[in-house]
């Protein structure tokens, strides 16, 4: 059985093509990343499996349940920005999303409402919440009838660093019991803590379908990537330029930067000719972010 | 079924943390009865002995609308007779808080990823819809004869009437509705706003036989015989005269306005007497099956496109 696939999937709103033939699976108890530059198509992706968008073209299916259809009962969503009864309490809103599922104990709400920490400020009106409230709440309701698929969109968003934490870490839990989860995100660097699998898309299309460390290879292979301190930053950036290379600034005087293996034997007796006094250079892995960025384009932005 | 039940549970949830459904039934349960026993008594207490009351006519009028059985009279007909009328304002504010904020809070994603059956959602809402209109004029019959029960202490007023017959329209009233509710959801889902929605709800259909009324008078005058005669020609004269025994706001409203009769007779106007255009606006030449027909057969229609609206509409 599979969680999550899509055939062919497509959707077009008047003259434009938001999803174009996607096609992929998911297995029951994968962690994936969906990531893709604003506009690529993943919200609305999210939207047609969770049956709130009717394709135009292609299918897709949820716990080999036709879309839309009663397998979405056991699929948990945060759809782009959370929504809420603002003069309902935050109990009370999950009580009503309970009401309208049917079958959640009482005790449920206490235990998602336990699980995201929002225990005390569950009494207050949602329209006193802040970003970040809403966000776990919104979790909560998704996780509210125990889910076997979760589809969350951005579900870090507003979130403070611990935060963002915490909410890793309960989308691992949830995992571990094997939950299947797509999550959207534009914070690469939890995405890379978070998930196995990398589906990719750009301007509707897929780009990438694999194992993370797949398009952390891909991303490296070819080129070493150095993360190079010197005495003067200003200088060293200018040095690699002229190799032609493209470096970033990092810290104060340093700076990352991408080598083709044949030049990294090379680089520092080439920036020395070049007056630059390095002081530390260390051998770099490619993060999910150069992976990402290669994959998209220069113009393409994380979103 | 249990998703349409589910569906009717948490829109109640929803509906009684509302303060408008309190406002609404303390006009409806509280005002309309104290205002009609202070009415009575301040009748009662000026009239009462004058020569007004020779031949027991000021009894009569308060017997008419302040008994317990004219209270319960008063709380489905005086509804009615207020421009817009107090049922249509309740259908579009209902209509706004079940359809109407599901957009403007943007619940609609929400709503639907929670529980996917959209037709069940649907028949859920216009469940809650109707329970929340049968509490809100259910309440208004029991708190209105209470207060004519009260009335009795210090009116010259007595229990008997047709209680049956009170109810029984009050029961059809309720059901008719559900046409009222049925537009009200429609026009609100079509046009994504509940603002919008609920005035378009109140005025529409008043609009469109206000449009027909200006079309009749202009088909009469002598310059625009040609409208006439195409009329004529298509043979359409007859159907033409006989549109507004289908308009939607008299039909929809014939329960409530049928025992208005009796009270005018009670309050001094002579059985079958001519009341003009009154008894036009009234709906009075229109029958209690005729009315539950029509208004049967617009709830049908508003129910077929709102049911294909919500089915194919995608949620943004």
């Amino acid at each position: 059985m599979t969680a999550i696939s899509a055939s062919g999937l497509t959707k077009r709103y008047g003259r434009v093509l938001a999803v174009d033939g996607l096609s992929f699976a998911i297995q029951p108890g994968e962690i994936v990343g969906f990531l893709g530059p604003n506009g690529a198509g993943k919200t609305t992706t999210l939207r047609m499996l969770a049956g709130l968008v009717r394709p135009s073209g292609g299918s897709c299916r949820v716990l080999d349940g036709s879309v839309p259809g009663a397998s979405l009962r056991q699929v948990g969503t945060m759809i782009e920005e959370p929504s809420f009864y603002p003069y309902l309490s935050g109990r009370a809103n999950l009580k009503h999303a309970a009401t309208l599922h049917g079958g959640v104990p009482d005790r449920r709400i206490d235990e998602v409402l336990e699980f995201v920490r929002m225990e005390r400020a569950a009494r207050k009106r949602v329209r006193a919440y802040s970003q970040g409230m809403r966000q776990r709440l919104a979790l909560a309701r998704a996780l509210l009838w125990k889910p076997r698929v979760l589809l969350l969109d951005e579900p870090t968003n507003g979130l403070d660093p611990a935060g963002i934490a915490e909410v890793r870490s309960a989308l691992k839990t949830v995992a571990v019991q094997g939950v299947t989860v797509l999550v959207s995100s534009h914070i690469l660097p939890e995405i890379e803590k978070l998930v196995e699998r990398i589906l990719a898309i750009d301007r509707g299309r897929l780009r990438f379908d694999g194992p993370l460390h797949g398009l952390l290879d891909a991303a490296g292979a070819g080129s070493v990537s150095f993360e190079i301190e010197a005495t003067q930053g200003r200088a060293l950036l200018d040095a690699l330029a002229d190799l032609g290379l493209e470096p970033a600034p990092a810290g104060e005087a340093g700076a990352r930067v991408n080598v083709p293996v044949a030049m990294a034997p090379e680089l520092l007796s080439e920036l020395a000719s070049k007056g630059v006094k390095v002081l530390e250079a260390r051998r770099g892995s490619a993060t999910l972010e150069d992976a990402y960025l290669r994959l998209v384009g220069a113009e393409g932005r994380p979103s | 079924m249990s998703a349409t039940v589910n569906v009717v549970r948490a829109e109640l949830f929803k509906a009684f943390r509302k303060r408008r459904f309190y406002f609404l039934a303390g006009l409806y349960w509280l005002l309309l009865p104290a205002v009609a026993l202070v009415t009575a008594a301040v009748l009662d207490r000026n009239l009462g002995a004058s020569f007004a009351n020779q031949s027991g006519q000021v009894v009569q009028v308060v017997q008419g609308f302040a008994s317990p059985f004219g209270m319960a009279r008063l709380a489905l007909m005086a509804p009615a007779l207020m421009s817009p009328t107090a049922y249509i304002i309740a259908v579009a504010l209902f209509a706004g808080l079940f359809i109407g904020e599901e957009r403007s809070q943007h619940m609609w994603k929400t709503v639907l990823a929670v529980q996917p059956a959209r037709l069940a959602v649907l028949a859920g809402k216009l469940v809650a819809g109707m329970i929340v209109l049968g509490v809100l004029l259910a309440g208004a019959l029991v708190t209105c004869t209470l207060a004519g029960a009260m009335g009795t202490l210090f009116l010259p007023t007595t229990f008997a009437g047709p209680w049956g017959q009170v109810a029984g329209l009050m029961a059809l009233q309720w059901l008719q509705l559900l046409a009222a509710l049925l537009l009200a959801y429609l026009l609100v889902f079509l046009v994504r706003s509940g603002t919008l929605g609920i005035i378009l709800v109140i005025f529409l259909p008043a609009l469109l036989e206000g449009l027909y009324t200006v079309l009749n008078t202009l088909s009469v005058m002598r310059p625009l015989t040609r409208f006439n005669a195409v009329f004529q020609a298509l043979r359409l004269k007859q159907a033409w005269a006989a549109l507004p025994h289908y308009f939607f706001n008299p039909n929809l409203y014939v329960p409530a306005r049928h025992p208005l009769a009796d009270f005018l007779q009670s309050a001094g106007t002579p059985q079958g007497a001519d009341l003009g255009p009154l008894g036009t606006l009234l709906g009075r030449d229109l029958t209690l099956p005729h009315a539950a027909a029509v208004m049967a057969g617009y709830a049908a229609v508003f129910l077929v496109l709102l049911a294909w609206l919500i089915r194919r509409r995608d949620v943004e």
